[in-house]
């Protein structure tokens, strides 16, 4: 094409070149070695605006205003594009009649907090259209424009954790993800998580927790701290794994609740701590699966609840009314698994850790599945027996294990789960045990006496719960436990913080390397490695490794 | 011409020309940096930011370096323009691994493929939100 040009160089030939924008082209024919100037003159006339706005771009290049078209060596049948901007000191306003809510003059430099500038061409996408309606309920996150919006953000957001996390920074969302509400609705109106809450209750109840919901936005506005609990949790998962039959109730699991979830999560970490379960979990599934056949189809999300309440069905016939609960693993296959869940050593390992670690029994005494197995055991006292038969711990001491149906019965009523969910509390009642002992040793008279009035109450009391069998043994323990005096409460007490305390008492004198070497090791595994801090704030936790590794990490900070 | 394969310059040649002659829908456009430049290395593209975008009215100017195994091996690809989008690195480079385009590469792929992908990509409406620097910056 080029060949037509005989003497561009001189500059005064006349050329045609083509002005383009995205929406026409127009043809010009002007000198060869015109100003570029000059040619915005001309084709400001044609385009019906002012010289300024125009910026006219060739091969990639944007056409200087003193370069001349020779410098560029446009030549005839080239073309050139045309950028009409909008006027100048209002560049933002041409970002289309949306953009007007959007942050202009003071814009630029805010380069961090995204999130408020949105212009789209969907009147729909207007953000404050958007939260108001988010707000006023339903919004419009059914309309197609917002969907497919919607849609479009989240893949982008995964693909992008750095968005997702400066997003969540940003003081607007994050005031909206405080107000539980706000976020209930838009989950409930989003299809996916519809879906998802269709599938798994589970999760709906979870959902449904304004607390959790906030913390975990909090974690996903930490991207380190989710990964480290994803760690935390794989760690538990394979404790767990090396319970006999654990692994089967795991993988069940892992595909009713995990997989669904972590599904969502595992793109940005990339891999998944649980699948390799399921993947080296064949050998295991062999060892465990002669022993624990049985357990196989437990549900075990919830050891502690769900075994006794499968056992409370099996043994007892006690009425549906009293092992209603609302927790929503009620999916129960009738094994006569809780003994034999307690049986394992894991389990008995459990019981004597709490017996050993105050500040762990208070931690457990708040679970809420907790109480639900303290309600589900002083229900069924069979169920209860089995499990402290099997308990080294009670199965050496008989009068305990008499008096265990009764000493759940205290537990469970609500003073005393406010006694053992209070560190202080619990440190007085030790006190007070140890001043018993004393009392003991130095008066050893003083306690046989005593001893045998609490017998022969004890002796009633157990009498009536073990043989009887049927219905009405359910309430036989409540209505012994409220009509026994209160001495023997005391007398119960005593022994229960005997036995829970002995460890208690008589730790502090050990150094807290020793006293706290589990949670030492859990604490380095998590990468703490400094152990003087570690446990310096061991030491100032009581022993608790969450509030441990706040410190630390506050401390780090 | 499908079977037997195309040598780097002339594939250059043939973008260059369609750079000139404006081909495309007018928002893009590209060229040699250097119109001297012999290797056709050093390429100049501008993308002229999409209409009720947060990129409207802006242009974007990008050098792509097209290496020696150029059509085969993706160019290298910088914003020297100031933007804020998720694949565009804090200097301006396009991050291959988070750009499809250049991930994907082939040896059909062209610059000006590549300027369309990354100006369709400005219309994302996920990035509508991207808070944009300063008209003008530059890297």
């Amino acid at each position: 094409m080029s060949d037509k040009v005989a003497t561009t160089e001189s500059g005064s030939d006349l050329i045609t070149i083509f002005v383009k924008t995205p929406k026409d082209k127009v043809e010009f024919s002007v000198p060869s070695g015109i100003l570029i100037k000059d040619l915005k003159v001309k084709v400001s006339e044609k385009f019906k605006s002012t010289v300024e706005q125009l910026v006219i771009i060739f091969s990639g290049k944007i056409l200087k205003d003193s370069e001349s078209l020779n410098h560029h060596q446009i030549k005839d049948g080239h073309t050139m594009h045309l950028v009409i901007k909008s006027l100048p000191k209002n560049t933002q306003a041409s970002t289309g009649a949306n953009s007007s809510t959007t942050q202009t003059s003071s814009s630029g430099d805010q380069r961090q907090q995204q999130q408020q500038q949105q212009t789209n061409p969907q009147p729909a996408a207007n953000p404050f259209d958007l939260f108001s309606g988010l707000g006023s309920g339903l919004g419009s996150f059914g309309s197609g424009n917002m969907m497919e919006m919607q849609q479009q953000m989240q893949r982008e957001l995964m693909s992008n954790p750095q968005a997702l996390q400066q997003i969540m920074e940003n003081p607007f969302v994050q005031n909206m993800m405080s107000n539980p509400e706000i976020l209930q609705q838009m989950m409930v109106n989003n299809p996916q998580m519809q879906q998802l809450m269709e599938r798994n209750p589970e999760i709906t109840h979870m959902l449904n927790n304004p607390q959790l919901m906030r913390q975990t936005m909090e974690l996903a506005r930490n991207p380190a701290m989710l990964q480290e609990m994803m760690r935390n949790q794989d760690r538990a998962m394979s404790n767990l794994e090396s319970i006999p039959g654990g692994y089967n109730a795991l993988r069940r699991m892992y595909t009713d609740i995990q997989e669904p979830m972590l599904n969502a999560a595992q793109d940005q970490f990339g891999q998944n701590p649980f699948s390799a379960l399921v993947g080296d979990g064949s050998n295991s599934s062999d060892a465990t699966a002669t022993t624990q056949t049985i357990e196989n189809t437990e549900p075990l999300p919830n050891p502690w609840s769900s075994g006794g309440r499968n056992a409370s069905r099996t043994t007892a016939q006690s009425s549906a009314a009293t092992t209603t609960t609302s927790t929503a693993n009620s999916s129960s296959t009738g094994t006569p698994a809780a003994g034999s869940m307690f049986n394992t050593p894991a389990m008995q390992n459990l019981m004597q850790q709490i017996t050993e670690n105050p500040s762990m029994m208070q931690n457990m005494m708040n679970a809420p599945y907790m109480q639900n197995m303290m309600r589900s055991m002083s229900e069924n006292p069979d169920l209860a027996n089995q499990i402290f038969s099997q308990n080294p711990m009670f199965a050496d001491n008989p009068q305990m294990r008499e008096m265990m149906p009764a000493m759940l019965q205290q537990m469970q009523r609500p003073e005393m789960q406010t006694v053992f969910t209070n560190p202080r509390a619990m440190e007085a009642l030790t006190q007070i045990q140890t001043s018993m002992q004393t009392l003991q040793r130095e008066a050893p008279g003083l306690f046989p006496a005593l001893g045998n009035t609490f017998g022969t109450n004890l002796s009633s009391t157990t009498t009536t719960s073990s043989t009887t069998g049927s219905s009405s043994t359910t309430t036989a323990p409540t209505s012994t436990s409220t009509t026994t005096s209160s001495a023997t409460h005391q007398a119960l007490l005593s022994q229960m913080m005997q036995t829970l305390a002995t460890g208690g008492a008589s730790r502090p004198q050990e150094p807290p390397e020793t006293r706290y070497q589990a949670q030492l090791e859990q604490l380095s595994a998590m990468g703490f490695i400094n152990r003087e801090a570690n446990i310096q704030a061991l030491t100032r936790t009581n022993g608790n490794v969450n509030a441990a590794i706040e410190l630390l990490l506050n401390a780090r900070n | 011409m499908s079977t037997c394969e195309k040598p780097r310059t002339f594939v250059l040649l043939e973008e260059l020309d369609e750079g000139i002659k404006g081909e495309g829908d007018g928002t893009i456009s590209w060229g040699l940096c250097d119109d001297e430049d012999s290797s056709l290395t050093k390429w100049i593209g501008t993308i002229i930011g999409p209409p009720k975008t947060v990129f409207e009215g802006r242009i974007y100017q990008l050098v792509l370096h097209c290496g020696e195994k150029y059509p085969k091996v993706a160019p290298e690809v910088k914003f020297n323009t100031k933007v804020n989008l998720p694949f565009v690195s804090a200097t301006g480079h396009i991050d291959s691994r988070r750009f499809h385009y250049l991930l994907n590469w082939t040896k059909s792929c062209t610059m000006k493929s590549l300027l369309k992908e990354i100006r369709r990509l400005m219309t994302e409406r996920s990035y509508q939100k991207l808070k944009q620097p300063p008209e003008n910056m530059e890297y």
